[in-house]
């Protein structure tokens, strides 16, 4: 009888407090295990928390599932949006298709503030200060020479309060951007990362994030993505959604075997779910199977679902971790009865790599390519937020594909400024269908002062990455979830209308020319000498007169002199 | 004679317009001795870009010039075909080298007649002189000093705004004596521009003094006040032309702050890219005291008589000390050194100036492309270059004081040497 009545009472009791608690928030916990085409395995989890509330100064005093810490700073700063990703490596749009979230190499921050605040770049030193505090990054790097307000490329991906309903009154002027492509990511990182859950890191899909495997990867990326949704359909009540998300790119092709399953990739199998979570699913794009590869899953799948999104076909096998797990730890194999092949590759339609050209220290200039493999044209937004060290000069602009030129749509520039703001540049652009746009622009490299370089100064300066947005017309290798959803379920059948991109493409390394570190001291002194060399003379030509004076001689010659006397009188007497 | 002088200028006109359709323009107009901050047309064109995409070119960090300039920049830009770009660059050097033979040639009468009055006081008649032909040759070295100057014609093929000032320092320099307006509206234009150049106005009111006793108190109060009328109209039309005055940080205040560490020929880069933090604004003051005001007085006090020397000094203290120096700022006042033929037999450091003259201007390149390019150097190899670059400079101007009151003293009292049979030296006390 006990057995029974125990998790009867438990359910009894929980429900009892889910009716009467304040707190109407859930969490779920996901895990997405897509096999790439290049024999990579693409593991993204996901951790979303969505708390049916409004977001004002009393809300995060008292939190459920939300992680505290984090609201407290989101309220502090009246954050409408944070978007913050820490990545290591760079994702290859042409191999791996597109991501989840986009993510540039190092820190990156976009927050959209409230309209209410007065001083945006004091909330944002403060959002940014705290941040680093919270994730132990180095945001308090994030300042306003780093930062720009671009105009087109973000546009709030919540709700927005709008006065009057004036749809396009979103002002950019709440809007910070800012990447630190220099910041390490590492433990450190996920470890607060893991605390913001609500399990922690002792159950659920959490248990998985080893920092050990997760740092072997080839590219890996947490994020932490805040914003607040729509309760329902009319959108009269509003919600709090906080994503968490790990991306990871593993590695299969350098194995003997290419089969891989869970314990290979995180050092251990699945114990429990978390207690806490509605939802706790694991997926795995099943597509390519049966196409030129051949594997089966061990063991087999909960459910099969099939999901076709903007022309793209995709195959999903769902695990429900806690029916799984129900007999105590629990692994998935992919076991392949192929040798090594690779899968067939869809080509993704947009994508874009940069570089610098010129050579020595004096003067470059930074092309972006982009590539367009759609047989229509793209639109799509190109920013740029060139760092204040590196000048650019934008008459020396060039776009062109092939021998074309071609003329920007729209155009927003804001020039640098010393040591107090970046050169931030936007462009929208039309791409011919099937074409490289080469996008050029001309740079000096600056000379700072010798204070201002980094540690290791010819190792050289970052450069974040220039982001490319555009609505893809269709939804070949596309991932991300559609705007009105937040879990990994949402992406399964949606289709829309055009499918958002943030491609960001590499960071750069530039090598500033140095001065000697060694000589401060040398330096102020021959430059010093050099003034009072001028100074000694014009002093004295300015203070001084002339005169005649006799010339004394000073003993030796006075010696030889008399000498000289006595050795050329005699002559003189002869003569 | 007239000729020669055409001669002269058809040769070195040719020469630029060869440069400047040479491959060698673009590798000229890149060198940082060339173009500094202040006068590159790279940044001009930069500025006249924003400022036709609506930009304010003030926001950003490239552009230097005044609101006048941009103005004028503009115009040249959009109705002037590269052809005709490089024919007036090549034309207001020609009209710059005219300006300077007629200053030349005003300053050389000045100094026959000059040296007649004394020559009556002395009583002591030497060889006569044909002071058609000193005036002549003066005015034909000094415009051949600025037709063929090496440095003038980097500056000009290297397409810099230095073009414009020196032909705005030639008109200064010729209308001192003339006229009233032109010497204030040029040296206006440059101090917006340079702010150093506003030293200017010290020896043309002291030629004012010179030239006519009756009304001398009305003449200087009617220089000064169309001097600053002719300012504060400058000044409004660069507001009027901005809208704000933003302007001003972007002109003046960079030339007095210092914030572009680019190197160039002067001493302030390497200075400012090694002073500790702390110092910085101490020693901005002192170098900038040192350029702008501390020798005014001084100098005009003993150069009283020889105004026109007087400006020969400000236009080298300034080339030597100014904040973004260029070849174009050395080579102006360089090709003004013919105007001091009679000096010349009292210089001492001729042969270690030219020398380092020559061996800078070698170097400089070199040790650039070593430390930039091959990265086999550091920038104190060219810290060094630059170093003795000034120190050459400073040893010239020094010299031609110093020869210049030698003179003064040789005029008086004669050459001779001798205290009752004696040998004896001349010495400053």
């Amino acid at each position: 009888m006990m057995h029974f009545k125990i998790p009867l009472l438990s359910f009894i009791f929980i429900t009892f407090i889910k009716c009467v608690s304040p707190q109407n928030d859930f969490f779920d916990e996901e895990l997405m295990l897509k096999p790439l085409p290049s024999n990579h395995v693409y593991a993204y989890f996901q951790f979303t928390t969505v708390w049916e509330t409004t977001k004002d100064v009393t809300t995060f005093q008292h939190s459920h599932l939300f992680p505290r810490g984090l609201g407290e700073i989101i309220s502090r700063h009246n954050v409408d949006e944070l978007h913050l990703t820490l990545t290591k490596g760079l994702w290859h749009y042409q191999k791996w298709g597109y991501p989840y979230h986009d993510a540039g190499p190092g820190a990156e921050i976009t927050t959209w503030f409230h309209k209410d605040v007065k001083n945006v770049d004091d909330e944002w030193k403060g959002l940014t200060n705290a941040l680093a505090g919270l994730f132990c990054a180095s945001l308090n790097f994030v300042n306003p020479a780093n930062s720009v307000s671009p105009e087109y490329t973000f546009r709030p991906t919540g709700v927005v309060d709008r006065p009057g309903g004036v749809v396009d009154s979103v002002n950019s002027s709440h809007l910070r951007y800012s990447s630190l492509p220099r910041e390490i990511v590492c433990t450190e990182n996920l470890t607060p990362f893991k605390k913001l859950l609500p399990c922690d890191s002792k159950k659920g899909l959490a248990t998985l994030l080893n920092s050990a495997y997760i740092h072997n990867t080839n590219y890996h990326s947490i994020g932490i993505h805040f914003r607040v949704i729509c309760s329902n359909a009319i959108c009269t009540k509003t919600s709090l959604e906080l994503r968490q998300s790990v991306s990871l790119i593993y590695d299969t092709v350098t194995d003997v075997s290419q089969d891989w399953s869970i314990r290979k990739f995180f050092g251990m199998g699945i114990r429990k779910a978390c207690p806490l979570a509605t939802l706790s699913n694991i997926y795995i794009d099943i597509s390519s199977n049966n196409t030129n590869q051949i594997y089966e899953l061990v063991p087999s799948p909960s459910a099969k679902i099939v999901s076709l999104r903007g022309g793209q076909l995709n195959e999903i096998a769902v695990y429900d971790i806690r029916s799984h797990s129900s007999k105590g730890i629990f692994n998935i194999q992919v076991l392949y009865n192929t040798t090594h092949t690779a899968g067939l590759n869809y080509p993704s339609i947009l994508y874009a790599n940069r570089y610098i050209i010129g050579y020595g220290q004096e003067r470059g200039s930074l092309v972006t390519k982009i590539y367009n493999n759609y047989w229509q044209t793209l639109d799509i937004i190109l920013l740029e937020s060139i760092p204040w060290y590196l000048p650019v000069y934008l008459h020396s602009v060039t776009i062109t594909c092939g021998t074309k030129n071609i003329i920007p749509l729209a155009q927003r520039y804001l020039p640098g400024k010393e040591r107090k703001s970046p050169y931030y540049l936007e462009f929208i652009l039309r791409l011919p269908p099937q074409s490289v746009t080469k996008f050029s622009i001309e740079m000096d490299y600056s000379f700072l002062k010798w204070q201002e370089y980094p540690p290791d100064a010819n190792h050289g300066f970052y450069m974040g990455p220039a982001i490319i947005t555009a609505l893809l017309p269709i939804a070949r290798n596309y991932t991300a979830l559609p705007l009105d959803g937040s879990t990994i379920t949402s992406s399964f059948n949606a289709s829309r209308e055009g499918y958002l991109v943030q491609l960001r493409t590499e960071s750069l390394l530039i090598s500033l020319p140095t001065p000697d570190f060694s000589m401060p001291y040398n330096v102020i002194c021959l430059a010093c000498t050099a003034v009072a060399l001028a100074f000694g003379p014009l002093h004295n030509i300015s203070t001084k007169r002339l005169v005649l004076k006799r010339v004394e001689m000073d003993w030796k010659e006075k010696l030889l002199s008399f000498l000289m006397k006595k050795i050329v009188k005699p002559k003189k007497k002869e003569e | 004679m007239k000729k020669q002088w055409l001669s002269n200028f058809i040769l070195a006109g040719i020469i630029r317009f060869l440069l400047m359709n040479s491959e060698y323009q673009k590798v000229i107009s890149d060198r940082v001795e060339v173009s500094t901050a202040l006068n590159s047309w790279k940044r001009v064109t930069e500025g006249v870009y924003l400022y036709n995409c609506g930009i304010d070119p003030y926001t950003g960090d490239l552009f230097h010039e005044t609101p006048i300039g941009l103005y004028v920049f503009n115009f040249i830009q959009q109705h002037l075909s590269q052809w005709i770009l490089f024919c007036l660059f090549v034309f207001t050097d020609l009209l710059t080298a005219v300006f300077l033979g007629l200053t030349a040639k005003q300053y050389a009468t000045e100094l026959v007649s000059k040296q007649k009055v004394e020559e009556k006081l002395c009583n002591e008649n030497k060889e006569t002189r044909n002071d058609a032909s000193i005036v002549y040759t003066s005015m034909m070295y000094v415009s051949a000093g600025y037709l063929f100057n090496p440095y003038i014609i980097l500056n000009c093929v290297g397409h810099t705004t230095t073009v414009f000032t020196n032909l705005l320092y030639s008109i200064a320099l010729v209308s001192m004596t003339r006229s009233i307006f032109w010497n204030c509206l040029s040296i206006s234009l440059l101090t917006l521009q340079g702010l150093y150049p506003v030293s200017l106005i010290v020896p043309a009111i002291i030629y004012i003094t010179h030239s006519s006793s009756i009304k001398r108190e009305k003449n200087i109060m009617n220089y000064v006040i169309v001097f600053a009328s002719i300012i504060t109209t400058l000044f409004g039309i660069s507001y009027y032309i901005m809208g704000s005055w933003s302007f001003l940080w972007s002109t003046l205040g960079f030339i007095l702050t210092v914030p572009d560490l680019r190197p160039n020929v002067g001493l302030y880069w390497y200075f400012f890219t090694e002073v500790f933090e702390h110092f910085r604004w101490l020693f901005i003051a002192s170098f900038q005291i040192n350029v702008s005001l501390l020798y005014i007085v001084p100098l005009a006090l003993r150069l009283r008589h020889d105004p026109m020397l007087l400006a020969f000094s400000y236009l080298a203290i300034t080339a030597i000390f100014k904040s973004y120096p260029c070849i174009g700022d050395v080579g102006f006042y360089m090709s003004l050194l013919p105007l001091w033929k009679h000096l010349f037999q009292y210089t001492q450091q001729g042969f270690i100036v030219g020398c380092f003259m020559l061996f800078c201007t070698v170097f400089a390149p070199t040790v650039w492309y070593q430390w930039i390019y091959s990265r086999s150097a550091n920038a104190n190899f060219y810290f060094g270059v630059t170093l003795a670059f000034a120190i050459a400079q400073i040893f010239l101007l020094t010299d031609i004081l110093f020869a210049s009151v030698k003179h003064e003293f040789a005029v008086r009292h004669g050459i001779n040497k001798d205290i009752s049979g004696n040998t004896a030296k001349l010495l400053l006390e």
